[in-house]
């Protein structure tokens, strides 16, 4: 399994935690719920958007790396 | 624990089996330790007088729990004699069988508290939790005005009571039901509180102020029912082999 | 960096993760020795609590020890293993930069909400166990990718010998998770609500926590810094590792031993008198393999000794096995039963679990930080050898007065509260003995203080070495790095 198929089952995965999240927040009985959900739901957005950057920071990286070699070779 | 010298360069290169061995090595001792007591006659037994926590004491009970009380304060009198003769009887293990969690703690930053339960007046508990230091003025304890100053949220106590009852707390469909009703009668004067002390015998009333039940309420509720409930002047109270 | 045992191409190491682990650590390490000063300073002048729910001593001290057993001591496991399982194993860290970046973050959301939770008044009640339910529940998650993904490089490793580094972060792995499910096994009131009652209560409840307990410092503080220590003192010494024969013995009679040890928490109690006997004895024999781990540590020097005089980094790490030794002896001592009836309850354990923190535990991390932060950030050296002096005498100082005034003040609780006059009545009230410790409280609290100073020296030593030139070797084009083992 090469790391870009790794790292994007990982960032697919921000899905269902973040609804987890957004389920808890919602139905909380007590504040500390009520945090540890809306913080799941931070979490997923973030680190979900963290893997997308990461995914297409190594595509853009991967595609210059092709160019400088095409152009010097 | 035999040195595996020559043939251990087997298990350096399989990592498997060095997962299920250490796997294995790892579970002996806990399984020897833990399982027998659920099992074993003098640590399961039920002695005369144990009865779950009322709902107010339970409530008064969570609140000991999250405030970490227990981190100061021990619930254990050991069985050693200068300890029965400062804090009375020494600990039967029938006496913490409904305690979820056990608090038997490990520091006495404070007194053990296993039976205060009625040493003090209910007057008492109120001013030390608001102020220890005006009681006991060389006290290091912090001050719990908080909670007098808290209504205590019951409205769940009875989904608390059936999550006991699953764990195992043997709280009847009656206690169940009567769960709010039982705790405004602990915690209200001059309540009617009859049919709450025959369910739940030896429990304390609460001043209370009139006003709403409060998180002091419960918590003292809850230690003037410590360390009372087994008669231990009673000679058929007691399992000798305890 | 050149592959030395295969002479193939470098190996891209997964070091991003290693790097945030690390500064981590070190933040957390900082909160909790600070919130560990403010709780001295607690019980020295009660009038700190200040009155208020979210800063009195119950409600904060788990944040304290959760700062320094997981949030400072995970950190540092974590860290440190993903950074020894690559190098040994001779691959990049299984599984992917993402998932290696979740397990960290994910492991700082839990963290900070652990900590809120007991300031807002949430805990199970449970020592070093004190999450509610559905943090249980996300920590599992992180052990189980954790456990996953360090197993994972093993499998994948091209040096086929597991060095016995790993067999130890191996164990505090499998252990922890083992000990992690049973010990928090428990019914929430509601699924959306943070409260929760224990599957078990009293006798058996109290069993199954210090099964737990004990094995949280035998093998999340101990087997998995051992394997710290497995790497970081041969590496910075440059020496082998003492006796492989003893590094087999002493790793499989540690992890049997140690699960054993929990009922010496419950001596005198209601749990029965066979477990505690069981408890006491095999806590007895546990000093064996334990010293048996000082001996192959120290050893490891041996040709080297010199070297502590030069290197501050690495006399943190010896020093932290001789405390190790010190613990690991105090420990069975104090299991004894009558030994034990004196210091339960009392400060002297206060004192225990404090060298065995700071002498060990903290001081094996400061060592390895000190050797990882040049290389993770490819620096030539730290900032200031001198400061890693400074912040080694400045915390062993710390320690000294630290352990010293809690033997005084427990051991004179213990004296106090068994005391009879001539009478034959008890000498002392209870809060006599809380007068009587007031002063050794206070001396306990210089400790801490200088504990913290010496971290503080380590951050900004670190800081000035983060932002401080890359090593000239690092700036070639084809960079070469320390080599790999």
């Amino acid at each position: 399994m090469d790391n870009q198929t790794a790292n994007s089952i990982v960032g697919f995965m921000m899905v269902p935690l973040g609804l987890l999240g957004l389920l808890l927040a919602a139905r909380a009985v007590d504040v500390e719920m009520e945090i540890f959900g809306f913080g799941l739901v931070v979490f997923a957005f973030l680190f979900g958007f963290s893997t997308i950057k990461r995914v297409y920071d190594h595509r853009d990286a991967a595609r210059a790396a092709a160019r400088k070699e095409a152009g010097h070779g | 624990m035999a040195s595996r010298g020559f043939s251990h360069a087997t298990i350096e290169r399989n990592a498997f089996l060095l997962i299920i061995l250490a796997i294995l090595t790892i579970s002996i001792g806990g399984l020897v330790q833990i399982v027998p007591l659920f099992t074993i006659e003098t640590t399961v037994e039920h002695v005369k007088g144990v009865r779950p926590y009322s709902p107010l004491e339970q409530a008064g009970r969570d609140i000991y729990v999250r405030e970490g009380c227990y981190l100061c304060h021990s619930q254990m009198v050991r069985s050693l004699r200068d300890e029965v003769e400062r804090y009375g009887h020494y600990s039967l293990a029938a006496e913490s069988m409904y305690d979820h969690p056990f608090q038997w703690g490990s520091k006495r930053t404070g007194p053990d508290l296993a039976r205060v339960g009625g040493k003090y007046s209910n007057d008492w508990h109120y001013g030390h939790l608001i102020k220890p230091q005006s009681l006991v003025p060389e006290s290091i304890m912090p001050s719990y005005r908080f909670l007098a100053e808290t209504p205590l949220k019951y409205d769940n106590i009875a989904e608390k009571l059936k999550t006991l009852r699953i764990v195992g707390v043997p709280y009847t469909d009656e206690d169940v039901t009567l769960a709010k009703a039982d705790l405004e009668a602990q915690a209200t004067p001059g309540a009617d509180s009859d049919a709450l002390m025959k369910r739940y015998p030896k429990a304390n009333l609460v001043p209370g102020d009139g006003h709403e039940v409060t998180e002091l309420d419960a918590l003292v509720a809850y230690l003037q029912v410590l360390g009372t409930m087994v008669d231990f002047t009673d000679p058929s109270a007691e399992n000798p082999q305890q | 960096m050149a592959n030395v045992t295969t002479g193939s191409a470098p190996v891209n190491y997964n070091e991003e993760v290693v790097r945030k682990f690390i500064i981590a650590a070190i933040f957390w390490a900082v909160v909790a020795f600070a919130v560990g000063c403010y709780l001295a300073a607690e019980l020295t002048w009660p009038e700190l609590n200040l009155g208020y729910s979210f800063t009195n001593f119950g409600r904060l001290r788990p944040v304290h020890t959760s700062g320094a057993i997981f949030a400072f001591g995970g950190s540092m496991l974590f860290g440190t293993s993903m950074y020894v399982v690559q190098r040994t194993c001779q691959v990049r860290l299984w599984g992917g930069s993402a998932l290696a970046n979740f397990i960290f973050w994910a492991f700082q959301f839990f963290i900070v909400m652990a900590a809120l939770s007991y300031v807002m008044g949430f805990s199970e009640g449970r020592e070093y166990a004190e999450p509610e339910w559905h943090l249980d529940l996300w920590l599992t998650l992180i052990w189980v990718l954790y456990a996953i993904v360090y197993i994972g490089t093993i499998v994948m490793r091209k040096e086929p010998h597991i060095y016995v580094a790993n067999w130890f972060y191996l164990a505090f792995i499998l252990t922890v998770a083992v000990l992690h499910l049973g010990n928090n096994m428990a019914v929430p009131v509601s699924f959306f609500g943070a409260k929760s009652y224990s599957a078990f209560a009293g006798t058996q409840d109290a069993m199954v926590q210090w099964w737990y307990g004990h094995n949280a410092v035998g093998f999340f503080l101990t087997a998995g810094f051992l394997g710290m220590m497995y790497y970081f003192i041969p590496k910075a010494a440059n020496r082998p590792v003492y006796s492989y024969r003893l590094s087999i013995f002493h790793f499989w009679s540690l992890i049997f031993l140690y699960i054993w040890a929990g009922p010496h928490h419950l001596h005198y109690t209601a749990l029965p008198d066979w477990t505690q006997v069981l408890g006491m004895t095999f806590s007895i024999m546990l000093w064996m393999p334990s010293w048996g781990g000082m001996i192959n540590g120290l050893m490891t020097l041996s040709g080297a000794w010199d070297k502590l005089r030069t290197d501050p980094g690495l006399r943190f790490s010896v020093t932290a096995v001789g405390f190790y030794g010190m613990s690991t002896f105090e420990g069975p001592v104090m299991a004894i039963r009558d030994v034990n009836a004196l210091s339960h309850y009392t400060n002297w354990t206060i004192g225990h679990v404090h060298s065995g923190a700071l002498g060990w535990v903290a001081f094996i991390s400061f060592g390895a930080i000190y050797y990882l932060i040049p290389v993770l950030w490819k620096r030539e050296a730290m900032y200031s050898v001198k400061l890693i002096s400074w912040h080694y005498w400045t915390a062993t100082l710390g320690i000294v007065f630290y352990i010293t005034s809690m033997w005084v003040a427990g051991i004179m609780e213990g004296l106090m509260w068994r005391a009879y006059d001539a009478q034959g009545f008890l000498q002392y009230s209870f809060v006599e003995s809380v007068v009587a410790v007031h002063p050794f409280l206070m001396i306990r609290l210089f400790g801490g203080l200088f504990f913290l100073l010496g971290a503080l020296i380590m951050v900004y030593n670190v800081f000035k070495t983060i932002r401080g030139p890359r090593s000239a070797a690092s700036m070639l084009p084809n960079a070469a790095l320390a080599a790999g083992e």
